[in-house]
This record gives structure tokens, C-alpha cells and sequence, in this order.
């Protein structure tokens, strides 16, 4: 068998598989409600036992050894009544860490053997099992409960594992007979305390199957808005009338209504895997490539084929223009294909907050919203580092520890969200903290020592504070900690932010919470523009930012305070001459103004002509040091001339 | 032969409102208890079928009573009784154990409803 072939795909299948157990394990952690325990050791062991099968068939017996054990650990905790729960969720962290170690060491050609480190745990692991399985023994009736909660939940959602399940757990279970049921529920207008009552119907729900999706969300229900309205999806073998009777018995219930889907098929489960393949992502990056140099010749080639006379040329402008419109569709599909949910690198998260949170001690809930949001894939792997960072902030320096919390009257446990959203070409991703906020003083009186405020300065609003965060160097963390490196870090955001031609915004409130805003587009590569000449040079500005073209008229111009502004209708827009930005030559007067919306601000922008507007392949620009940071990447237009792509976000 | 109820509330009125309205529909009232710690004392001593259960009460709260009763006797039937707009701590008492729950002011419909449905889970 071929190895290095095979050895790729082992990592990128088990490491699906890892990143399970890890999703699967903090919502063990986190769930108090032990009906839905045996749920989670099922995917747990179903996960491991895979990964033991795949390490095996690759001969990589150090990694089918540790998921051997962590295998016959999860098997105790099948068959018997949950013993150390606490111990145990710990025992599986590091076994699942232990295993992706395992795994990476494996591909690198040291799977013969267990990584000696990982020796003391293997054993640790073993201890556990062996102390469980004596406490088993010594109950024989516990696998043989008459509880009907633990005999549902016993079965796995997924129809095909399940007869597997039934056979192993001994039980007289049909695969068949589990369905999944959507009961809505009201409750009586007067029934008091509606989201208690809602609560009582739910427990009732959960003792009769598992329970998929509750909408509204739980979360919602102690709110005053909450109206007694809601539907439970859950897993159950029970009947309809069951169901409706058993939620009717927690009273003040004036509606139930049982639905029937359709019970999952096992070939739905399988025609959905069917559905997708696995694409290298280097390929899609020379396609897009590819399709970004069809562009630009495409937009070469309409022009030149208009100018044709002859009858010929009439035929091939038209066979021009159908092959324009396919490579429009052909860039269409290629920029989709690379479009992936934000949700892949959110999903890297949770453990990732929860386990620095815990280096902390800090108390912390951490949500994550718009994880189907889709953002191009080389776009969403260059920003997940910085979103790291922003939420290694908030948890060093936003959120206050549970005692400090409490003395503020707030819950002593943080809060903190990743949330996604897509507002026309750009997506939106905010990390939300309802910390301690930003100490303005303290960053103001700095500022002014590192000589970046002027000493009149008397208080900083949100922009400055982050224009002066940003400050290359600039760090007021007393002590530089091991979780953030030096301080602050949002210098490091910030570049990597305008590298992609983004935008970042701060928003804080001291002792409520922060937030940053970063703004992105929703494709790197290839983006339509504004092309404009600014004395000799062509500059491309992205014309999802442009709201408006005028021609200049310096009746339009209105002088404040030094600065010029020029009068759209009723709104007052700060002019900016490019050309004395950009340092460049004085030619002519400025003949256009290009109003321009960037961070929810408008600038009007000089320009000396206006080109063109057309679509640009994006190149990345690779700044020199210390160069102005008006640029976030350059194009080469059709004719080959070079021009460079404008970064709104630093001009104003 | 009748249920019984031992009755908690620190407030005799409260106590004796509930206690009609229950021996009216054939209950027996075995006891009563003012604070958290009578509560869980009585409960042992008596074993009642039911308990009626106020939310806030001195010398150990009803929520802290609940906990404690279930621990001992995970079988118990507990039907916290609380003011309008103590959700959270309605909820909390639930998830101590307490099995439903009432609101004051009464009404003993309401009451008996409630009980029969603890009594009947």
C-alpha cells in the first residue's frame, strides 16, 4: 500500500473526526442534564473507534493504541452509569489531544510507536477504565435499567449506526421504531411564568427521546417576550398521542401539535455524502488564477472585437461577446466553489476559548452566530488568526474575573461572541466582550508619552482610541502575558485587516464591554473598481465603496476649521484632494469627485478623470516597509498598465 | 386513605390559606414548617406525599430546602410556591428538584390542579 499517498488523507479524515470529539465534548461539558449522557459517549466512541480503524489500516499503531484505550474507556462509560464525570471529560480532552498528536507524528513517519510523552496518560487512561469497570461490576443491574429515558437515548440518532447499537447495548429496540417528531407547543395566554412552565414541558420532552433543536432558543424563554410559543424537535420511539399527552400533563399547556416527518432514510444519509468531493485547495487557487487572467483578456478583447468592420469581424465580435458572458459565468462559479462558511475556522474556537479561559480563571460563555455566513476560503484562513487574537484580548483584558464581576453587580460569568454577518458585498465579523471595556485614560495618557496625541488632547472617541491601539509597539499591558505576547495586539490585526482589503472598528463602553468590527469583502481576487487618474497614475477604488461621481465645482466647497468639505444635497462630506495625498504632482485643477463610504463614513475623493469601471484581478501587494498605508493590493489592467488598488479605510 | 401535605411558608396567613384550600379538597395537613431548615427537618420526621414549598423563607431559603429534601429522598414531591416576577428563582428551584409550581395570589383551582399533577408524575 502507498503510504504517502494515503497519509494525507488519514490526517484530513482524522482530524475531522478529532475536531468531533472535541465539538461533542464541550457540549457534554457544558449540558447539566444527564438524560442526554448517553448521546454524547455514542458519538464519542463511534468517533474514536473510527479513527482506530483508519490508524490501524495505515499501520500506525502508536495512534491505534492511545484510540484503542480512550476506545475500551468509552465502552465502560457505554455500558454502565456514568462514574467521575468530571475525571473523565478531562481523561477525554487529553486523549483527544494525545491523539491528534498522535496523528500528526504518524504522518510524519513515527507511527510504529506511542510518543513516549503520551506514555503516563495511556496509563492514566487504563487506570480509569479498570476502576470504572470494577464499580460496574459490583451494580449488574445497571445496564439492565428499566428507565425508558436511558433506553431512548441509548439509540444514536443516524438510522444506519443504530441497529449496530441496538444489537451491542442488548436491547429490544427496533432502528426503526426511533423517528424524529416536531411538536409545537402554546401555552395559555394567562399562564404565568411561561418560560418555567416551558421548562417543566421540556423536561417532560426529554424524558421520552433526545432532543435535537428547540426553537426559540431555550436561552430566550426567561425573557419577558417570551409568549409561550415554541417547537422541540426530539428523537423519540414514543407515539404521537404519547407525546401529546405527556406535555399536556405539565399543565397550562393550551396547544400541543405532534408532527410525523418522514423517518431518515439511511440512503438520504449516504446521497448527501454522494453530494460533495474534495478538492485540493491549490487547484482552486490556480483556477481562480486562471479565470482572473481570462478576465482581464476578456476585457481586452470586447473592445478591440467592437472595433471590427468587416463582416469577419462582425462574426467574431459577436463569438467575442458569447465568450465574454461564459467567462462572466465561469468567474462566477469558481469564486463560488471557493466560498466557504465562516463556520469551518468558528468551529476551532470553542475548545480554544474554554481552554484559555480556564488558564485564567475566568468564567466564560462563548457563542458563536452566523456560522453558514460564506466568506472566500483564502479570505477566511488569513483572518482566523487575527479573530484569535481579538478573542485572546477579550479574555486576558475584557472579561474581569468572577469575583471583580460580581463587585460590578454584573453575572460572574463573561461573555463573549463571534458573530457573522453579510451586509450586500461584505461580510461583517464582530467579537463581542461584556468585560471591563477599554480604560481611554490610561491608553490617552500613554499616547501622549509615546508622543503619538498632542498633549490638548483631552479625551479620545472610539476612532482615535483605535487609531492610537493600532500604533505600531504600542502596549499598555502592565505585564506582558504569556496568553497575548505584547499587549494589546491589535496593530497586528489591523495590517492583516487592510492586507485584505478590509476595515477594523472598535467600540467600547467602560464597564459594559467592547467590540471590534472587522469589515471584509466577500472575495479576494477578483472585484470591480472605479479606475481614476490622479496626475499620471491610474488608481483603482473599489467600487462596492463608491456611492456617487460629480464633476467638481468649487462653488461646491465648504471651508471649516481648516478643512475642506464639499456640499452633496444636504449631507457635508470631507473632501480629500488624492493627488496631495498620494504626494504627487500638481497638474490641472481636479475635474471629478468620487464620494466614497468606508467604515460607515463618507469621504469625497479629487480625482483628475474618471477611466473606467471594471472588474480588476486583485493581486497581494507586498508593501515596502514604512510605506504610506494607502494601498491594499495593485492590478495590472488590460493594456498592461499597473495600478493600485486604493485602501479607503486609511485615507480617512 | 389521604394524601398529606406538609405545608412551608414563613407567613401563618400563607400557611393557612394554603392549608384550606388543600384540606377543603381532602388533603391532610401533617405539618407545617417556617423555615428552610424546619422544612427539610419536618420532611424527614413526617415523609409527606407532598410538600408546598415558598421560595423565599429566613434561616435557609426554599430553593436551598428543595436541594437538600431531594438529596435525601430523590422521590419527593415538591410544589414551589412564589410572587409574581421570581421567574429565576422559580427556575433555579425547579432545577433543584421541585417538581412544579403555583402562583400567588391563588387561586385554588389553580392550587389543586398543581398538586394533582406532582401527585400524579
Amino acid at each position: 500500500m502507498d503510504q504517502a499517498k494515503y497519509a494525507e488523507l488519514f490526517r484530513t479524515e482524522a482530524r475531522e473526526h478529532l475536531a468531533e470529539l472535541d465539538a461533542t465534548l464541550l457540549t457534554f461539558e457544558q449540558d447539566g442534564d444527564s438524560a442526554r449522557v448517553p448521546e454524547y459517549v455514542a458519538s464519542l466512541f463511534r468517533n474514536t473507534h473510527t479513527i482506530k480503524g483508519m490508524a490501524a489500516a495505515m499501520g500506525y499503531r502508536g495512534a491505534e493504541r492511545m484510540a484503542h484505550a480512550l476506545e475500551t474507556l468509552l465502552d465502560g462509560a457505554r455500558r454502565g452509569p456514568l462514574h467521575a464525570r468530571d475525571a473523565l471529560l478531562e481523561l477525554l480532552f487529553d486523549g483527544t489531544d494525545a491523539l491528534r498528536l498522535c496523528v500528526d507524528d504518524a504522518v510524519a513517519g513515527r507511527g510504529e510507536s506511542l510518543p513516549p510523552v503520551l506514555i503516563p496518560l495511556l496509563q492514566r487512561v487504563s487506570a480509569f477504565s479498570h476502576a470504572t469497570d470494577d464499580q460496574s461490576d459490583s451494580a449488574p443491574d445497571a445496564p439492565h435499567h428499566d428507565d425508558a429515558r436511558h433506553a431512548h437515548a441509548t439509540v444514536s440518532a443516524g438510522v444506519p449506526e443504530t441497529s449496530l447499537e441496538a444489537e451491542r447495548s442488548g436491547r429490544a429496540e427496533s432502528a426503526a421504531a426511533l423517528v424524529e417528531r416536531t411538536v409545537a407547543v402554546r401555552l395559555t395566554a394567562d399562564c404565568p411564568l411561561k418560560g418555567v412552565r416551558a421548562m417543566l414541558v421540556m423536561a417532560r420532552l426529554e424524558s421520552m427521546g433526545s432532543i435535537s433543536a428547540v426553537v426559540p432558543a431555550q436561552t430566550t424563554w426567561q425573557d419577558d417576550r417570551f409568549d409561550g410559543a415554541f417547537t422541540v424537535h426530539v428523537h423519540t420511539a414514543s407515539e404521537a398521542e404519547a407525546i401529546e399527552q405527556a406535555v399536556r400533563g405539565a399543565g397550562d399547556v393550551a396547544r400541543v401539535v405532534v408532527a410525523a416527518p418522514a423517518p431518515r432514510s439511511a440512503r438520504d444519509a449516504s446521497s448527501e455524502a454522494l453530494r460533495t468531493v474534495r478538492v485540493d485547495r491549490r487547484r482552486l487557487d490556480t483556477l481562480l488564477e486562471l479565470v482572473g487572467e481570462l478576465v482581464i483578456n476578456r476585457d481586452r478583447l470586447l473592445p478591440l472585437a467592437e472595433e471590427a468592420d468587416t463582416s469577419a469581424g462582425r462574426l467574431l465580435s459577436r463569438a467575442a461577446h458569447d465568450t465574454a458572458r461564459l467567462i462572466s459565468a465561469l468567474q462566477d462559479e469558481v469564486l463560488q466553489a471557493r466560498m466557504v462558511p465562516v463556520g469551518h475556522v468558528f468551529d476551532r474556537f470553542p475548545r480554544l476559548v474554554r481552554d484559555i479561559a480556564r488558564d485564567l480563571g475566568k468564567d466564560v460563555q462563548f457563542v458563536t452566530e452566523g456560522r453558514e455566513i460564506e466568506l472566500d476560503r483564502s479570505l477566511l484562513d488569513a483572518i482566523a488568526d487575527p479573530l484569535v487574537h481579538l478573542l485572546r484580548n477579550a479574555l486576558d483584558h475584557g472579561i474581569e474575573d468572577p469575583s471583580v464581576r460580581r463587585t460590578a453587580g454584573k453575572s460572574p460569568s463573561g461573555q463573549l461572541v463571534l458573530r457573522a454577518v453579510r451586509d450586500r458585498s461584505t461580510v461583517i465579523l464582530q467579537v463581542e466582550d461584556d468585560g471591563r471595556g477599554i480604560d481611554r485614560a490610561a491608553i490617552l495618557r500613554r499616547a501622549k508619552r509615546q508622543g503619538l496625541v498632542a498633549e490638548s488632547v483631552m479625551e479620545l472617541d472610539d476612532d482615535a482610541l483605535l487609531h492610537v491601539l493600532a500604533a505600531a509597539g504600542f502596549s499598555t499591558a502592565r505585564a506582558v502575558t504569556a496568553i497575548s505576547g505584547r499587549g494589546v495586539g491589535v496593530d497586528v490585526v489591523t495590517t492583516r485587516v487592510r492586507a485584505l482589503g478590509g476595515t477594523l472598528e472598535l467600540e467600547t463602553i467602560e464597564g459594559q464591554g467592547t467590540v471590534f468590527t472587522l469589515r471584509l469583502p466577500v472575495t479576494l481576487a477578483i472585484t470591480r473598481a472605479l479606475l481614476v487618474r490622479v496626475s499620471d497614475a491610474t488608481y483603482a477604488l473599489p467600487a462596492a465603496h463608491v456611492v456617487e461621481v460629480l464633476e467638481y465645482t468649487p462653488g461646491m466647497i465648504v471651508t471649516a476649521a481648516a478643512r475642506e468639505s464639499i456640499t452633496l444635497r444636504d449631507e457635508v462630506i470631507p473632501l480629500l484632494h488624492l493627488r496631495e495625498r498620494f504626494g504627487l504632482p500638481r497638474r490641472p485643477d481636479d475635474s471629478y469627485v468620487a464620494v466614497v463610504e468606508s467604515g460607515g463614513r463618507r469621504t469625497a475623493l479629487a480625482v483628475d478623470a474618471l477611466l473606467a469601471q471594471q472588474d480588476i484581478v486583485v493581486k497581494p501587494f507586498d508593501a515596502v516597509r514604512g510605506s504610506a498605508p494607502w494601498f491594499s493590493g495593485a492590478t495590472v489592467l488590460g493594456d498592461g498598465t499597473p495600478a493600485l488598488i486604493v485602501d479607503l479605510g486609511s485615507l480617512t | 386513605m389521604n394524601r398529606t401535605v406538609l405545608i412551608c411558608d414563613d407567613a401563618i396567613f400563607m400557611r393557612t390559606m394554603v392549608g384550606d384550600i388543600l384540606q377543603q379538597a381532602g388533603f391532610e395537613i401533617i405539618g407545617e414548617a417556617e423555615t428552610g431548615v424546619q422544612a427539610v427537618e419536618k420532611y424527614r420526621q413526617l415523609r409527606p406525599d407532598l410538600v408546598t414549598m415558598d421560595i423565599v423563607m429566613p434561616d435557609m431559603g426554599g430553593i436551598d430546602a428543595v436541594r437538600e429534601i431531594t438529596k435525601g429522598d430523590p422521590t419527593a414531591r415538591i410544589l414551589m410556591c412564589s410572587a409574581m416576577g421570581q421567574q429565576a428563582l422559580v427556575v433555579e428551584a425547579i432545577q433543584a428538584g421541585a417538581k412544579d409550581f403555583v402562583v400567588k395570589p391563588f387561586q385554588p383551582s389553580r392550587v389543586l390542579e398543581a398538586v394533582n399533577r406532582v401527585l400524579a408524575a
